[in-house]
């Protein structure tokens, strides 16, 4: 670890980090580094291994070979679709969790601090939303017919 | 950095413009998306970057994507067709006088944009103690009819896209274009009658919503 | 260890239930609503508009004690007030969706639409509509804001199966949405500058001498996005289409409550948040006024749609609502009283109209202004009252709608500035325009010969005799005794907030 200051400055979300002052933010965004260092890394190693293999593969297409692969069965029409409108209420369903999570975390990370009231209030707000988990259920939007 | 994100914001908002297909401008939406995220970086916000990436790279724009295909990439909109004439010309200079004005304002503004920190200075704790604070504080009750409406939007979507035994066949789908054609040709000899009335009583924006029941998005949270 | 520092940090804050407690009724019922529905499915069909009435009728009761205790409640750090002023627009709301249930009741039950969610969203509007007359904080109105318009959003393509419905929900659902972006960039520039969204820290740093440019544009995309939602020209072209796609209840309650909503919201804001930048705001809502009083009526007149012509009426009519603000800086708390007291008549006169016209409608099947022909001969006692209505728009006493264009044009005089006159001559001039269309819908009523001499009477369901009862008993009352209005309306912004 000694070799890599930049990696110590510093957990991501550390309170404890200092945040006045223009060091400290350069602090912060070398942690970030890392972050970028991943990405790079993913970008190399799948376009060079994507590259290598353009490189070395035999190439000799043909129409039948370029077709979409479909289970062994050859897709029909045009993959531009019109989608079926189940999907949606799905879909919809998943944001309003994914929300309802984004409101969880800062409540979860420090339960102890919000004590019984913080409870009280993340439960009418569970029990508000599962109303709604519990009607789309009731109307036979969760079965797929 | 903030002229790194601003360009990825920027660019990403010029493609979800410019992209003809509407599938990429919702990739371009979420390129933009990314460059608010590492905005929220900048200012030391990580759970908000992580939420913005979340929810809105990973959601919402799903849910884009989503209704996108439900109404079918496949049909083109006939761009040739206006319905108002004058409509187009008309929003050219309507959009460039909004530009100006924002263009001027950036000129004589005495406080130049750079991308510092917020007027109100750091945040002192991590970002999620703080937004936590906010929601069992003064935005408690606020926070509490987020979920209503919350489950208000599943409520209505289930209502707008179920289609119940009893519901009679959906409205074919050249039904739209018959009112269309049934309004220009009303608002046409209403024009010749009146002699040229340049208010825009009937602003057509849509008219190619297939299906009768993916509407309304409710993907504002 | 941090913890515990977090446990001292953190304070829960103080509730005053009673101050919350018309919301949490309100919120109450929509969810047990909903739950109903989930249990009992299209069993519950019978009775649940009667206990979407019982639910408004029951929150009615804590904003009567409320105001009977008169003390005013402020909550969350100055966030949420309970005032006299919100108490009103409370009240008022609540009515209106009362008669709102009532209208709808054999609408939606006969028309076979989806009538247990419909009253659950109705319930959930509301809610916003109750909470944004309290709220004086940016995310406080804006949550409240989305959460009445979302469920109208749905409640206009309530009919799913007719394609106009579905055009008015689209359209509204567009514009909607495309006001409030407008209006959160306008906000987040007023965040800011301000460093809080508390509206009463708003109002001390946007006052400063001089004006920037950045709380200029700020101010003018708030009101850019709020002028939207109360149809204000040029922003109303959403108005005429959405409201005759939308099943006529739904467009009663768009153009009464929602448009009231959108008043309560820019009245605090104007009056709390942007008060001593009157050389902003003044220009702006001056000319949103006289634009939409002109261009609402001269529209008006050429319609041959009875919805259409409402609709570009309540385009005029919001101009009137937005005239005593457009001169807010010289009279201060005189220009809210002004356009409360038009909004508390202008409610009671205008759903009183819709509820004649859904009547009407039921025999008719359409809302031409040709349908409306010799409606004397066949329903007499709904021709009276529809006159009354009109009248009453017009601005005819003995009706409540003399007192409130009186209120205005007072208001306007009193500003004593060479604005004020031009706006109140401006109105004046277009009270006469509306006479004229107005009058004219009388006159087809009352001298016309019924289309092709169909004289069978309309048979009116209770619930709407109900309805059209409550409407014209104030609009009648308002009319004859001002003073009831004058008494109620006597609200202020500036002073219960000390700023």
């Amino acid at each position: 670890m000694s070799s890599w200051p930049w990696l110590q400055s510093g957990r991501i979300g550390d309170p404890q980090t200092p945040s006045l002052g223009s060091l400290a933010v350069s602090d912060f965004l070398r942690s970030y580094l890392t972050v970028a260092i991943f990405g790079a890394v993913a970008l190399l190693l799948a376009g060079g291994i994507l590259s290598l293999g353009r490189l070395i593969r035999p190439s000799h297409g043909n129409a039948e070979k370029l077709l979409t692969y479909e289970s062994g069965v050859d897709p029909t029409g045009d993959m531009w679709s019109q989608s079926n409108i189940r999907y949606y209420v799905f879909a919809l369903l998943f944001v309003m969790f994914d929300v309802e999570a984004v409101f969880l975390f800062p409540w979860a990370t420090r339960l102890e601090a919000y004590g019984v009231f913080g409870l009280v209030e993340m439960g009418i707000f569970i029990l508000i939303l599962l109303l709604g988990l519990v009607y789309a259920w009731r109307k036979g939007m969760l079965r797929w017919v | 950095m903030f002229i790194a994100a601003a360009l990825i914001i920027l660019s990403g908002a010029m493609g979800v413009i410019v992209a003809r297909n509407p599938v990429h401008s919702a990739l371009f939406l979420v390129q933009t998306l990314f460059g608010v995220a590492a905005l929220f970086v900048l200012q030391e916000a990580h759970f908000l970057a992580a939420v913005q990436v979340i929810v809105y790279a990973g959601a919402i724009v799903i849910l884009f994507l989503f209704v996108i295909m439900l109404l079918g990439v496949d049909k083109v909109e006939d761009l040739n067709v206006e319905p108002i004439a004058g409509q187009r010309p008309l929003a050219v200079v309507i959009g460039a006088a909004g530009i100006g004005l924002m263009l001027t304002v950036l000129v004589i503004a005495t406080d130049v944009i750079s991308g510092a920190h917020s007027s109100t200075g750091p945040l002192g704790e991590s970002d999620i103690d703080e937004i936590a604070k906010s929601i069992f504080g003064d935005y408690v009750f606020a926070f509490q009819l987020t979920g209503v409406l919350l489950t208000i939007a599943v409520v209505g979507a289930v209502v707008l896209a179920r289609r119940a035994a009893t519901d009679p066949e959906p409205i074919p789908e050249s039904a739209y274009d018959e009112l269309v054609a049934a309004q220009i040709a009303a608002r046409e000899s209403t024009l010749t009658a009146e002699g040229g009335d340049g208010t825009a009583q009937d602003g057509e924006e849509t008219t190619d919503d297939g299906e009768d029941s993916a509407d309304d998005g409710e993907a504002e949270t | 260890m941090i913890a515990q520092v977090l446990a001292q940090a953190f304070e829960s804050p103080t509730i005053d239930y009673h101050a919350l407690a018309p919301e949490i009724v309100l919120v109450s019922f929509a969810a047990l609503l909903i739950l109903l529905d989930v249990v009992l499915l299209e069993k519950g069909r019978t009775f649940i508009s009667a206990l979407a009435g019982i639910g408004l009728l029951a929150t009615m009761l804590p904003i009567l004690t409320l105001a009977i205790d008169g003390t005013d409640r402020v909550m969350f750090g100055g966030a949420y007030v309970v005032d006299d002023f919100s108490l009103v627009m409370k009240a008022m709301f609540v009515l209106s969706g009362y008669v709102v249930v009532l209208l709808s009741t054999n609408y939606i039950a006969e028309g076979d639409y989806w009538e247990n969610e419909y009253y659950g969203l109705l319930l959930a509007s509301l809610t916003g509509m109750v909470m944004i007359s309290s709220a004086r904080d940016l995310i406080s109105i804006f949550v409240a804001l989305e959460l009445l318009s979302i469920p109208v959003y749905m409640m206009a393509t309530w009919r799913k199966r007719d394609i106009r419905s579905n055009e008015a929900g689209l359209k509204y659902y567009l514009m909607g949405v495309f006001a409030s972006a407008v209006m959160l960039y306008g906000m987040s520039m007023l965040y800011g500058t301000a460093g809080s969204t508390l509206l009463v820290d708003i109002g001390e740093a946007v006052g400063g001498e001089e004006t920037t440019s950045i709380v200029t544009l700020a101010v003018i995309f708030t009101i850019i996005g709020f002028a939207f939602k109360v149809s204000a020209v040029p922003f109303h072209y959403w108005a005429p289409d959405t409201y005759e796609g939308a099943p006529t209840p739904v467009t009663a309650y768009l153009s009464v409550a929602s448009k009231a909503a959108g008043f309560v919201a820019l009245l605090q804001l104007v009056m709390v948040g942007f008060y001593a930048r009157d050389d902003v705001y003044e220009p702006v809502l001056w000319i949103l006024a006289a634009a939409s009083m002109t261009v609402g009526n001269l529209l008006a007149l050429r319609q041959e749609n009875v919805v259409r012509m409402m609709a570009y009426s309540g385009v005029a009519q919001a101009g009137f609502m937005l005239a005593p603000l457009a001169v807010a800086g010289k009279i201060g708390d005189d220009a809210v009283v002004a356009t409360v007291t038009y909004l508390l008549i202008y409610a009671a006169m205008n759903l009183g109209a819709f509820a004649v016209i859904i009547a009407l409608a039921r025999k008719t099947g359409s809302a031409t202004l040709d349908s409306f022909n010799g409606a004397f001969h066949y329903a007499p006692g709904l021709t009276v009252v529809m006159t009354m209505f009109l009248f009453s728009l017009a601005g005819i006493p003995p009706f409540g709608g003399w007192f409130a264009k009186f209120a205005v044009l007072a208001a306007l005089i009193d500003a004593n500035t060479a604005a004020g006159v031009v706006l109140a001559v401006v109105a004046a001039v277009n009270s006469v325009i509306a006479l004229y269309y107005y009058g004219g819908l009388a006159r087809r009523m009352w001298a016309e010969e019924a289309p092709d001499g169909d004289l069978t009477p309309v048979r009116v369901p209770v619930s709407l005799v109900a309805a059209l009862g409550l409407a014209a008993g104030l609009t009648l009352l308002f009319g004859v005794f001002p003073n009831l209005v004058s008494e109620v309306s006597d609200v202020s912004l500036i002073s219960t907030l000390g700023g």
